[in-house]
């Protein structure tokens, strides 16, 4: 055994897994603090699969003799164009008000907008007896088509739409083609969670001048018999009576309770060939019993003869276990929190004049969006369904103003009063009258808008529900120029329910950008040694973004529910309650 | 009207003593500027250089309160050692853009007695506002826990911070 492990903290740390340390000996009971400090570490990042139920009424008649026959096929439509089959009901015979059985499963994906298509079809009595995957759509009766966005279903509170029939042509005349219903919800399996702690009592010592540096691995038994790594804990240093910090482990990790698992005690070694102290077979309902029984299972090693097992004396303990539901982002968003989106636009003279081609800010009369254009649009069309008024404040940054003064944060819409703007379309309008009535200046700052953005969040988080968080789109051209303001603002922003992305346009050096994006595990950290709580800005290039095949939302929004998440956990806030 | 500050101390990331990492033995002491209460933690003998504690101390804070020093030290065979320092400005946790009453988990850099970076201290705040009225100043205990800071069997108590540290710390 042995090979190469995670190499943050020498390898030492725990992988996979969320340590919640729920103990503590301050003789006050269980510490909310300490276990919402944890809980902000976060989970494993993963994808959230749903599955659609469908219901219709008042379907159109098409047969003579009896009802129709209904059946729908869901399609999911891609950017490019491209249709795509996700599933089939069964059919439902001789009625007009069905409620399929069979569900649709869809993979959801927070950064991208997913049209959905749904084809209601009367299959012909001649049909019956085929499976459904069989038929041929062209020999059925069509009843009527709907479409809609996962990100439409998924903020309705109660994850339900009910959705017109319209013919193909969408054309209906008088006729009514009925209602489609659409509920969207996750899979069960994919919330459940376990927490545990383990022991463990007399392990063999496998160093020779110091006892054994032990930590666990824990693997799923695969099909083909092999096992894939799921977890390890963290290694307790020269300890052989170990007692390590809570995990919790997501069923899609360890899929079902029933499903064996290996579990692996390892000594450490820095140089990677750590030394197998024993192992052991075990689900996670065995575990539970271990726990509820107070009992300890006896470790094994291999043998010399294969076929053979030594038993250890060391043994594993399950000292805690807790089955808990995880809160993913869809079910905030469905309880009624919102993604408020909020937009600031470089106006520094290093754009170039407006009204030349070469500027970054040229508004092509052919209607060909620029870079701010295409960054504004294309976040702004996937978060603008997370936000129920669509009111977004719009701010413009390093330009002189109406005034006649340099602004560091000024309203795009010219008001003194709000900064606010409606729709997408409201800051594409605000944007451009901007550009007619506003002096490219400098220097470029982020400090100021960044306050701007952190005090409307703190507003929120005052509030006694903090169900919005508020989406900070920075597009700017230049290098900062307060980079050190600009980390003051971020560490003291990094506590509030905020996250910040930034977009590069032209062709700067962006290094100083890439320090404010913390991607490479290093937080950010103020003046006076304050470091950030979380990571909460994103940085992207646009010329990297347009000569790939990614699309900057997807490069800027897919860590937006993981930091949204993030943020509500160490706050313990939960989705609101279904009325 | 005076404050209440109920402080968590939570762990610590990646502590050095001498450039090497720390095995055992590890505490921590919380003071305000503006009081000579001082708080210690139990020592942690298990986590090496990533102790945790999450131990909470409750300490006045008075309205000219300034900052909280929070100093980790290594209980070795030759005594008790400096491991390093953050000064958490209560300008942090009051009046900032979160509200008082809400806990602040917050993270600093710890700053060894050459004025190095050595390690993180995690600690989360919650500041209350208190009820008390004419509360006797002269008399504040000097709350010990854990084990007496010199090591040496001594009941004494260490306050402040040694004067060469807040002179390297001013001029950074």
């Amino acid at each position: 055994m042995g090979g190469c492990f995670s190499d943050l903290r020498g390898g030492k740390e725990g992988v996979g897994i969320r340590i919640a340390d729920i103990n503590n000996d301050n003789g006050g009971g269980d510490n909310d603090a300490v276990r919402h400090f944890y809980m902000a570490q976060g989970f494993p990042k993963m994808f959230t699969p749903l599955q659609l139920s469908l219901s219709a009424s008042n379907l159109l008649d098409r047969d003579i003799a009896s009802k129709s026959d209904p059946m729908v096929v869901v399609y999911s439509k891609k950017k490019d164009g491209i249709v795509e089959e996700l599933g089939r009901t069964e059919v439902i015979l001789n009625c007009l008000n069905p409620q399929w059985i069979q569900k649709i499963n869809v993979i959801f994906q927070f950064e991208i907008v997913q049209q959905l298509e749904f084809h209601v079809y009367d299959v012909d009595t001649q049909y019956h007896c085929i499976p459904t995957k069989a038929l041929k759509l062209r020999d059925q009766d069509f009843l009527g088509m709907a479409n809609c966005t996962l990100s439409e279903i998924v903020t309705k509170q109660s994850q339900r739409l009910t959705l017109k029939l319209q013919s193909k042509n969408g054309y209906n005349g008088s006729r009514n083609l009925g209602t489609l219903n659409v509920h969207a919800e996750e899979t069960i399996s994919s919330r459940n969670a376990v927490e545990m702690i383990f022991s463990c009592t007399t392990l063999d010592n496998k160093d020779i001048f110091s006892k054994t540096d032990p930590f666990i691995r824990i693997s799923r038994i695969v099909e083909s018999g092999g096992s894939v790594p799921i977890c390890k804990t963290e290694v307790i240093d020269n300890n052989l009576n170990p007692t390590w910090k809570p995990l919790c482990l997501s069923s899609k990790q360890f899929g079902s309770k029933e499903n064996p698992l290996v579990i692996e005690c390892f000594d450490f070694n820095s140089n990677g060939n750590h030394v197998l102290v024993g192992k052991m077979q075990k689900s996670i309902v065995d575990l539970e019993n271990l726990n509820k029984e107070k009992k300890g299972a006896n470790f094994v090693i291999p043998s010399s003869n294969h076929s053979e097992e030594k038993v250890l004396k060391g043994k594993l303990f399950v000292d805690q276990y807790h089955e808990m539901e995880q809160f993913s982002f869809i079910d905030y968003i469905s309880s009624g929190f919102e993604l408020n989106f909020m937009v600031a636009v470089d106006f520094t003279a290093s754009n170039g004049n407006p009204h030349q081609p070469d500027s970054l800010h040229y508004i092509d009369v052919s209607g060909r969006l620029n870079s701010y254009q295409k960054a504004i649009m294309e976040v702004g069309e996937v978060i603008q369904f997370y936000d129920s008024d669509r009111h977004f404040p719009a701010w413009g940054f390093g330009g002189k103003t109406y005034s006649g003064t340099i602004s560091h944060c000024f309203n795009l819409n010219g008001n003194s009063g709000g900064s606010e703007v409606v729709g997408i379309e409201g800051i594409m309008d605000a944007y451009t009258s901007a550009l007619h009535n506003v002096t490219l200046a400098g220097p470029t700052l982020f400090g100021p808008i960044i306050n701007m953005a952190a005090k409307m969040a703190s507003q929120s988080l005052s509030s006694f529900n903090c169900t919005k968080y508020h989406v900070l789109l920075i597009i700017t051209d230049g290098v900062v120029t307060d980079l050190q303001e600009t980390i003051e603002a971020l560490v003291k922003a990094s506590d509030l329910p905020l996250s910040i992305l930034i977009v590069g346009v032209g062709n700067a050096d962006f290094k100083s950008m890439e320090v404010l994006d913390a991607d490479n595990g290093n937080k950010l950290e103020s003046s006076n040694g304050r470091i950030a709580t979380r990571d909460i800005v994103q940085f992207v290039p646009m010329r990297e973004i347009q000569s790939g095949q990614i699309s900057i939302v997807q490069a800027l929004l897919e860590e937006l529910p993981d930091q949204f998440l993030s943020f509500m956990r160490s706050k313990d806030i939960k989705p609101l309650p279904y009325k | 009207m005076p404050r209440t500050l109920e402080i968590t101390i939570l762990s610590c990331e990646n502590l050095r003593l001498n450039k090497r990492s720390i095995k055992k033995n590890t505490f921590v002491t919380v003071q305000s500027d503006a009081s000579s209460e001082l708080n210690i933690t139990r020592v942690d003998s298990d986590n090496g250089s990533y102790p945790s504690w999450n131990e909470k101390f409750v300490m006045d804070m008075p309205l000219h309160a300034r900052f909280i020093t929070a100093e980790v030290k290594c209980k070795t065979i030759t005594g008790v050692k400096n491991v390093g320092f953050a000064r958490i400005p209560v300008s942090d946790f009051i009046g900032g853009y979160v509200p008082e009453n809400q806990v602040h988990f917050l993270s600093y850099r710890l700053w060894d007695s050459k004025v190095n970076r050595n390690g993180v201290i995690n600690v989360s705040v919650r500041v209350k506002v208190s009820q008390h009225v004419g509360s006797n100043s002269m008399s504040l205990p000097v709350a010990v826990k854990g084990v007496p800071v010199a090591g040496n069997g001594s009941s004494r108590v260490v306050t402040g911070i040694p004067a060469v540290w807040l002179n390297c710390h001013s001029n950074r």
